[in-house]
Formats: structure tokens, sequence, C-alpha cells
């Protein structure tokens, strides 16, 4: 099975992405108690992250394989090599998101040692255990550490039952928060789309079914950005699961209808908004085009030959229940 | 001026519309609505400091 | 009942659909006793609620007037599908054929020849967003122990249908996710993870009291608790 739809939105939102590379650049005060940091750090965390997750999908002949090399060590070289990471910790010495954003760059091999030593210190505390988030997160914090090479401080799986994802709830009351949830429940499992297998089966089963009504709702309404990120979740699973189902003897609208739409809701550079039509300026656009960029990268890999390439240290996050 | 015949030829003319239309509907439009955030009792004040918000006054009742 | 601010055959739809929805609810006596409007505007609305005008008597048991059914069999008779109608339009009409024949017996009415069932083919080849708007809007046919090619066409496809009416749901379409639920009460193959029993007293309870909704929805209950009595029964 081919896929042009998917390909085509995953190169032109990549372009768009490195078009606009300098905007995920970090100011200067990144570090003062008044920058926002959703607006500072996270977007460049989200590069880091998706790029690498589109590096690792690729073969190194593929050009969004470079692109998204270059990308990686762009954001590195924001973060001085790393050293901000300690700065960052110095002054907020129990956030945990330096240390989500520093895991990506740390799986890439991009380290800091003494920032490690220092959030090695943290992650030993009893508060650090105790650091109350939503369950989805707490599975990411579970993820961070062992990408860090740190010792792991909860049992996934029992995070994961404490997800959204994880109860199995009724499909039918799916909406933009409950989507969310699950979406970072999957990727913060299977790492990134890394380890498919790391799905348990009843999640699979679950996910296989009931994600292309959630998709089709999403794109009805225009809500691109979990459009996406349904559609990575879609790729990230034991057997990838179709948007567009072929069932009993019915043909389907295309094999790619759902991409189609996506390829449509992109602007001439390839940017993709997170909801409707215009406006799209960078905050309302750069988290939704990394997102199609990451999925459809997924997808025309997960249809392709197998990987060509040795995949980065994937150990699964071991949230198999059954 | 109509005659009463037209009028009732009239009703049953639109009566076949819209027969055909409720026998073979076009889909509804789609109405979508998300959950909002709401902070609840978690309010932030305004030095970041997390508080609870006071008992909310009960209308006692008289007579 | 009469609801201001509606098209005259919308609001003589939902009184219909109230009235059988009572008649389903409070024991049938309503349903006998009832006559049934027989003006254009009276008999148009049973020919768009169809079958599921008769729903006390086929699917409880209760038992109708003669002038009731006479007025169902007129409707029939006054708006027959034209030839190259839309198939749900055939389908519905078959409907009400075939419920005027189980309640009146064997003998052929010779104004009302047994003509055979449609053809369902178009049916195969929709996706199941389509698929599910469809086999919504023909929930009167979804009824135990009435085979049909429309029927065995739903039975093939469990998961789709239950797909349409998570969609549905997430749409606020509560008649369409309360005709999909319909089907879905009376087909095996629905994944268990779909909660159709919740979802079924959510629908009707979102949906406003909309009288055609709680047609379905009641409908599908009465369908669903007595399958469950059946498998009771057989275990």
């Amino acid at each position: 099975m081919t896929a042009p739809y998917a390909d085509e939105v995953a190169r032109a939102a990549l372009r768009w992405v490195r078009g606009h590379r300098d905007d995920f650049a970090l100011p200067a005060d990144v570090t003062d108690p008044r920058t926002p940091v959703d607006r500072t750090l996270k977007p460049l965390g989200e590069l880091a992250q998706l790029c690498l997750s589109i590096r690792r999908a690729t073969p190194p002949d593929d050009e969004r394989h470079h692109v998204a090399a270059e990308l990686v060590d762009f954001a590195w070289r924001q973060t001085d090599d790393g050293a901000l990471f300690l700065d960052l910790l110095r002054a907020e010495p129990f956030a945990t998101y330096p240390l989500e954003i520093y895991a990506a760059f740390a799986e890439a091999g991009l380290r800091h040692p003494e920032f490690e030593r220092l959030a090695g210190a943290v992650l030993r505390t009893r508060n650090w255990r105790a650091t109350e988030q939503d369950p989805n997160r707490r599975l990411g914090i579970l993820n961070t550490e062992r990408r860090g090479g740190f010792p792991r401080t909860a049992d996934p799986a029992e995070a994961l039952e404490r997800t959204w994802l994880g109860a199995l709830p009724e499909p039918w009351s799916f909406e933009r928060p409950s989507g969310y949830a699950l979406t970072h429940t999957v990727f913060h499992l299977t790492n990134w789309g890394a380890a498919p297998h790391a799905v348990p089966d009843d999640l699979a089963r679950y996910l296989g079914t009931w994600l292309p009504a959630w998709t089709d709702g999403c794109l009805e309404d225009q809500q691109w950005d979990l459009g996406c990120e349904l559609l990575a979740v879609a790729a990230s699973l034991p057997e990838p699961s179709d948007p567009t189902p072929e069932t009993a003897g019915a043909a389907r609208e295309s094999d790619e209808s759902v991409w189609a739409r996506i390829a449509e809701a992109q602007d001439e550079q390839g940017g993709l908004p997170e909801v409707g039509g215009r406006p799209r300026d960078f905050t309302h656009c750069y988290h939704s085009t990394l997102v199609a960029a990451f999925a459809a990268t997924l997808t025309t890999e997960r249809t392709a030959p197998p990987p060509r390439t040795a995949p980065l240290a994937t150990e699964p996050l071991d949230g198999a229940r059954t | 001026m109509f005659s009463e015949e037209s009028v009732v030829r009239d009703v049953a003319q639109d009566i076949d519309i819209d027969l055909e239309a409720a026998l073979n509907p076009a889909e509804a439009e789609g109405t979508f609505r998300d959950t909002r955030e709401c902070a609840a009792l978690a309010l932030i004040g305004g030095q970041g400091a997390l508080l609870l918000s006071p008992p909310t006054p009960r209308p006692t009742k008289k007579g | 009942m009469s609801q201001s601010g509606l098209p005259p055959l919308t609001g003589a739809v939902r009184d219909l659909a109230h009235e059988v929805v009572s008649a389903l609810r409070g024991g049938g006596h309503l349903a006998g006793s009832t006559a049934l409007a027989d003006d254009e505007l009276g008999l148009a609305a049973v020919r768009v609620l169809g079958a599921d005008v008769l729903l006390p008597a086929t699917l409880a048991g209760y038992s109708l007037s003669p002038e009731r059914v006479a007025a169902f069999r007129t409707a029939t008779l006054a708006f027959p599908a034209a030839p190259g109608a839309a198939p749900v339009t055939a389908w519905s009409h078959w409907g009400m054929r075939r419920a005027l024949r189980t309640l009146s017996g064997p003998d052929e009415d010779p104004a009302l020849p047994d003509t055979g069932e449609p053809g369902a083919s178009w049916l195969h080849s929709l996706p199941w967003q389509r698929f599910t708007h469809q086999l919504a809007v023909l929930g009167a046919l979804a009824l135990p122990g009435l085979p049909s090619e429309v029927a065995t066409t739903a039975a093939l496809r469990p998961v789709d249908l239950a797909r349409g009416f998570v969609r549905a749901v997430r749409r606020r379409d509560w008649l369409q996710a309360a005709g999909a639920a319909r089907w879905l009460a009376l087909l095996d193959g629905v994944p268990d993870t779909l909660g159709l029993d919740t979802g079924l007293d959510f629908v009707l309870l979102m949906s406003d009291d909309d009288p055609r909704v709680a047609l379905q929805a009641h409908a599908a209950r009465h369908i669903r608790d007595e399958r469950l009595l059946d498998e009771g029964l057989r275990a």
C-alpha cells in the first residue's frame, strides 16, 4: 500500500518547520521567571521530540531524515548543549519539565552529565514520586526516567491504569480533553511511536476499533491538531489502524481520504492550523504542523517495507497489563 | 385571490415536498462542543498561591 | 400537543411519535384507543414513522383497534414509493406493507400485493458513516423476527454501525444515534467497550425528550431487554 497524500503532508509540513526554524529559537531571558515556558521551551522541546521521532522512523537517504536530524541539532544548540537544563533546574529544582524536555536529547545521545547529577538527586526524593499530575503525564515522567537512564520511580502498568485510556471508557464519551489524554498515553507508552508492541492487547483492540470514529469527528470539526495526533496513534499500534477501514463488502471512500483532507487544510507553505482555517500565526500553527509531519511520517513508514535502519534504544515502557 | 381548491392543492404539494425530505433525510449538521476547563476549587491567587475558595454562604430559610 | 414553530409535517410526526412512545411505555392502552388523524397531514405523518406506528403491537404485543390499523393501511396506500424512489423510501414502504401482513394474517391484501424486497445493494458500497446514517433512517426495520436483506447487511457490519453510533453522539445527532443504537441492540458482534446501555440512556436524556429519539431509544431498550432475557433463559 502506498500513501501518496500522507507522504506529501509529511514533506510539506517538515518544509514549513524548517522554514520557521528561527521561530523556535529561545529568547535570551528564557530562565527569567516571567518568561512563559509554554511559548518558549515547550515549542523547542516538541521540535526536538518530534524531529527525533521522524529521524528514527526514516531511512538515512530520506530527505526527511536529514531535515529532522538538522533540527534536533539546532534545538540542542539552542539549549547551549544542555547547559540551559542545568540553569533551569537550579532555578526550579522541583519542576518536571526540564527533565521531560531533556529526555528526547538524552535518547539521541546528546547529554549533559552535571544536569543529570542534579536531576538524579531530585528524582530520589519522595517529593518527586508525590508530585500531583494528570495520569497520562505521570506515564510520560516514567518514560522520561527510562530515557534518561534513571531508576524507575513507579510501576508504569499502575500509571496506565489510572489514565482515561486505561479505563477503556465508552468511546462515545470522547471529546477534546479525553482525546489529548489518550494520544499522550499512547505516545508515552510507545515512546513516541518507536515501540508499537508496548501497547497492551486490550488497548490496541480498543483503539483499532474506535480511532476511525474519533478521527472522523476531529476532521469534520477541523480539529487538525488532535486529528493528526490520533493519526499518529493509529500508526503506533502493533497493527496500524486504518483510518478509513474497509469492512465486509464495503468500498472505502478512498485509501487515503483522511490524509487528503489534511493536505487540503495545509497552506501553501505546508503549515497546518491547530483548529479551523486562517489566521495561521506561528503560535497557532507550529504544534499541529509538527504533529502532521510526525503522524504522516509514521504512517508512510509503517506502510512501507520493514525499517531499514536500526532504531535507537526503544526498550518499551512496560505497560502491559495482561 | 386564491380559490380554496388551489390552496388545498398547494398544501398537498407542500406535504409531498416535506414528505420526500422526511422519508429520505439528509444527515443533520454536526454540532461539536467540548468540555471547558474550569479550575473549580483550585483558585490561583494573585501571588501564585494555591487557595481553596471559601464555602458559599447558604441562604437561610425563614419561617 | 402541537409544536409551534415547526413545519406542520415535522410537528405532526413528533406528535405521533410521542403517542407511540406513550403506548409502548404505558402498557399499550393508548395505542388501541387513540384514533389516527386521517387528514392528509396525519396520514403523511404515519407514512414518515412507517411501521413504527404499529410498534406497540409488533414489538410489545399489545392489540390495536381496527380503526387504527385501517388508518395505517390508508397511509400505506396513499403514499407508495414511486418507481425510482430513494432506497430508504422504498424500504420504509416495504416495512409498512410487511407490518400490515403480520397484523392481518396470511390472506393477501389485493390492494397491497407482496412485491418482494426492494434490494439492498446500495448499502454494500457505503462507507461506515453513510451506512450508519441510512440504517438509522431505516430504524423501523430493526425488529426481532423481521428478516430482510437490510437486516442481513446490518448483521455483517456491527463494528461499522458501532462506529457510526460513536460518530453520531460526537456530532450530537441524537436521532441518528438512537436509530443506530436500535440496530446495535439487535445485532451480535457489537464491541463490548461500546457501552450500549449507558449510551442509550445518555442519548435519550441528551435529546431533551425529542419524541422521535425516544421512539428509537425505547424500541432499542425493548429489543435489548428481550435479548438479555432470551440469553438468560438459554443460559
